[in-house]
Formats: C-alpha cells, sequence, structure tokens
C-alpha cells in the first residue's frame, strides 16, 4: 500500500476490475434537478451522487454490472439498511422522492453508457414518475398492523352467544361419546363465529382509518406471536403532518380489550410507487 | 399513539417494504441473474421466524376473503394505469413472475414452527 492510499480517498494504484463501472446502483428518484454528492454513504461505502434529467434526478452508485448477493445474512442485512439510509438521506434532502428496492442496477450498453440508460429511462417514464411524485409529495407510508388474542376474543363468543352457551350447559349432562360430538359442534360454531367477528372488526377498524389516511393497500397478514394473531396489516400513505390523527384513532382500537396495534414508520413510501 | 421505527418488529416491516416494494424498472437495461429474488429471505426469516403463512389454518380464507373485499371496494381506481405499463418486459429480479417465485420458496424455506 503506497503513502498516499488513505482510507475513504481511492487511489489511483487502485486495480481496476474490468467493467467495475459498467453500471449504476439504484436507490431513488428525486424531485430535483440538483447535480448532487451525497457523500460515501452506499453500499460498502460507495459514493452517492445524482444523474439529473430535466426537473428529475436519479440517485445512484458506480457498480459492476452484476447484483449484489449474499449468503451472510449479516451482510445481506446491511445492505438493505443502508439502502434505506441512502434512500432516507435523499428523501431529507430533495423532500420528494420515489424509492426503488434493493438491488436494482441499471447497465450500459455497447455504444451507449449506464447514465445515458437512466437519462433515457427518466425520460420515457417521465409523466408517470412525476405523477407519482405529485401523489406523494409531503407524504409518507405508515405500517399498520392490527392483532387480537384469539382466546380472549373466543371467551367473550363463549358467554355472549346463546347457541354456544346452551351446548355448554347440555354438555356435561350427556355420554362420553355424546358430549364428544357436543364439543366438536362446539368448535365449529366458535371457529364461525370467530371469522364472522374477524369480518366485522376488519370492515370497522378499516373504515376508521381510512378516514385519516389518503391511501390504503391491504397487505397479507402474517404469522404473529404465540398468543397473538394478525388481524389486518396495511400500508397507508398520509400528510406527514396528520400522523397525529391517525395515531389518535390507533390508539383507541389499541385499547380495546383483546386487540394491540402495531404502527411504523414514517417510511418511504415504498408501497405506494409500484405499478397497478 | 406514535409511530414507531427501530425495533426488531419494524425491522420486518421495513425489510418487506425494501425488498418486494418500491419503484419497478420495466427495462431491458435492468442487470438479472436467476436466484436473485432469494436474497433476503433467509434474512426475513431470521429477523422475525416468520413467514407469509399465518398460523391459524381457519383464518386463511378469511384473510384473502377480506382482501378481496378490500379489491372490490376500490375498483373503481382500478382505472388509474401507469405509463410504464405497456413497456418491454425483460428479466427483472422485480418482475411479478420473481415475486410469485419468491413467495412459494418462501414458504417452502420455512418449516411451520
Amino acid at each position: 500500500m503506497s503513502d498516499d492510499n488513505k482510507p475513504g480517498v481511492v487511489s489511483t494504484n487502485d486495480v481496476k476490475v474490468e467493467g467495475e463501472d459498467e453500471a449504476r446502483y439504484l436507490y431513488c428518484v428525486a424531485d430535483s434537478s440538483a447535480k448532487a454528492n451525497l457523500g460515501r454513504i452506499g453500499l460498502d461505502g460507495q459514493e452517492v451522487f445524482t444523474i439529473p434529467f430535466g426537473d428529475l434526478c436519479a440517485v445512484v452508485h458506480v457498480c459492476p454490472s452484476a447484483p449484489y448477493k449474499s449468503d451472510d445474512n449479516e451482510v445481506v442485512k446491511r445492505w438493505v439498511m443502508t439502502h434505506e439510509k441512502v434512500v432516507e438521506a435523499a428523501w431529507e434532502r430533495f423532500d420528494t422522492i420515489l424509492p426503488v428496492g434493493f438491488d436494482t442496477i441499471i447497465k450500459g450498453e455497447e455504444d451507449i453508457t449506464p447514465e445515458e440508460n437512466i437519462r433515457k429511462w427518466l425520460e420515457q417514464d417521465y409523466a408517470g414518475l412525476k405523477e407519482k411524485m405529485n401523489k406523494t409529495r409531503g407524504k409518507a407510508e405508515y405500517g399498520i398492523q392490527v392483532f387480537w388474542d384469539p382466546e380472549f376474543i373466543a371467551g367473550e363468543i363463549a358467554k355472549t352467544n346463546q347457541e354456544i352457551r346452551d351446548i355448554n350447559q347440555d354438555i356435561n349432562s350427556k355420554p362420553k361419546g355424546i358430549a364428544y360430538m357436543f364439543k366438536h359442534k362446539l368448535g365449529n360454531i366458535l371457529k364461525k363465529e370467530m371469522e364472522k367477528r374477524a369480518d366485522l372488526c376488519f370492515k370497522d377498524f378499516y373504515a376508521r382509518i381510512k378516514e385519516c389516511t389518503d391511501e390504503i393497500k391491504v397487505e397479507k397478514t402474517k404469522k404473529a406471536d404465540e398468543e397473538k394473531q394478525m388481524l389486518m396489516n396495511l400500508s397507508c400513505l398520509i400528510d406527514r403532518k396528520k400522523s397525529g390523527e391517525l395515531g389518535e384513532e390507533l390508539e383507541k382500537i389499541n385499547k380495546e380489550e383483546g386487540f394491540t396495534v402495531r404502527f411504523t414508520g414514517p417510511w418511504p413510501p415504498y408501497s405506494f410507487v409500484a405499478l397497478g | 399513539m406514535e409511530p414507531v421505527r427501530n425495533t426488531n418488529a419494524t425491522l420486518v416491516d421495513l425489510l418487506d417494504r425494501i425488498l418486494d416494494k418500491g419503484l419497478v424498472i420495466y427495462a431491458d437495461v435492468i442487470v438479472s441473474m436467476a436466484g436473485i429474488p432469494l436474497i433476503g429471505i433467509n434474512l426475513r426469516a431470521a429477523v422475525a421466524g416468520m413467514e407469509t403463512m399465518l398460523k391459524y389454518g381457519v383464518m386463511v380464507d378469511w384473510d384473502e376473503k377480506a382482501r378481496a373485499w378490500e379489491k372490490d371496494n376500490r375498483r373503481e381506481k382500478k382505472s388509474e394505469v401507469s405509463s410504464i405499463g405497456s413497456r418491454k418486459v425483460v428479466l427483472n429480479r422485480r418482475s411479478q413472475v420473481a415475486r410469485e417465485k419468491n413467495r412459494s420458496e418462501m414458504r417452502i424455506d420455512c418449516p411451520e414452527s
């Protein structure tokens, strides 16, 4: 290593890997005409800069024409978090951005540089990109997950449902075989009632949350902790200044017995820039 | 309540967004490689021990019904079509096919606990 090879400074002595600058890793598109350098904040300390086209710019770093991949979870995690940090830095700086998913890389072609390809893409999709910018300007994405405690809810239903109460009362006076059948029937009724209740809760919460948001996307529910069950999983687009209102409504749901709400964000509007 | 950002639970929320969502570029200048959709799957499983499957089989139908109901509800908005939609779709790890693959492999990857 030569004396002038300081950390963070690209030395001219660095071995030039063939094709290492033949592509650009894309973080987001920003609503700005700025030609800017955001510093060495990219994946593995890469220098992040903008490629302007008109009043838009792409936020990128220089990379080889190959996807980032690793079997090491820690490495992937670090990359993904860095990706997010860069998107957020651009968000902070340029106000309105359209985040791009992890590992989106644009390459050059024989007689076209990757930067020309990016400008070409920005030009071709200009109208669509602008439309999405206008839709998300001043807004942020929030995640909302509502959980219920199925045992608690089942208990509530068992207490109030007349049919279940009747069977429960009968069950003790029946012989073993009959009692078993009754229990089976009880399970079926309870299952149906649970689904009915889930349906009602979903519609109720959805309507209340919708009142406080500009746009909602219903995501797949996921497996939750042992004693909880995810009832709804939403991505919401909302004016950043209005998140307090939403928070208040969610607090009300969170206070209902047997229910828990998880409220995350603000995130860049990942769920509101994709097609369809 | 205030939204939170820096917990283990929110990390999963964030990963879902960064890995599955964001602006999709349909162009033949996107670098891609077979197997790339797999990135992040083990990571997500490791972070929360969770997957897209539901814990209670009974809720699967219901979940689908709920989402169908919501979809019907906003069908009128469906006419909104992006200009990117008509463009050429080439090998792109973020394409719908890749996503579906991603999902199905994810199921295989994570045995029920």
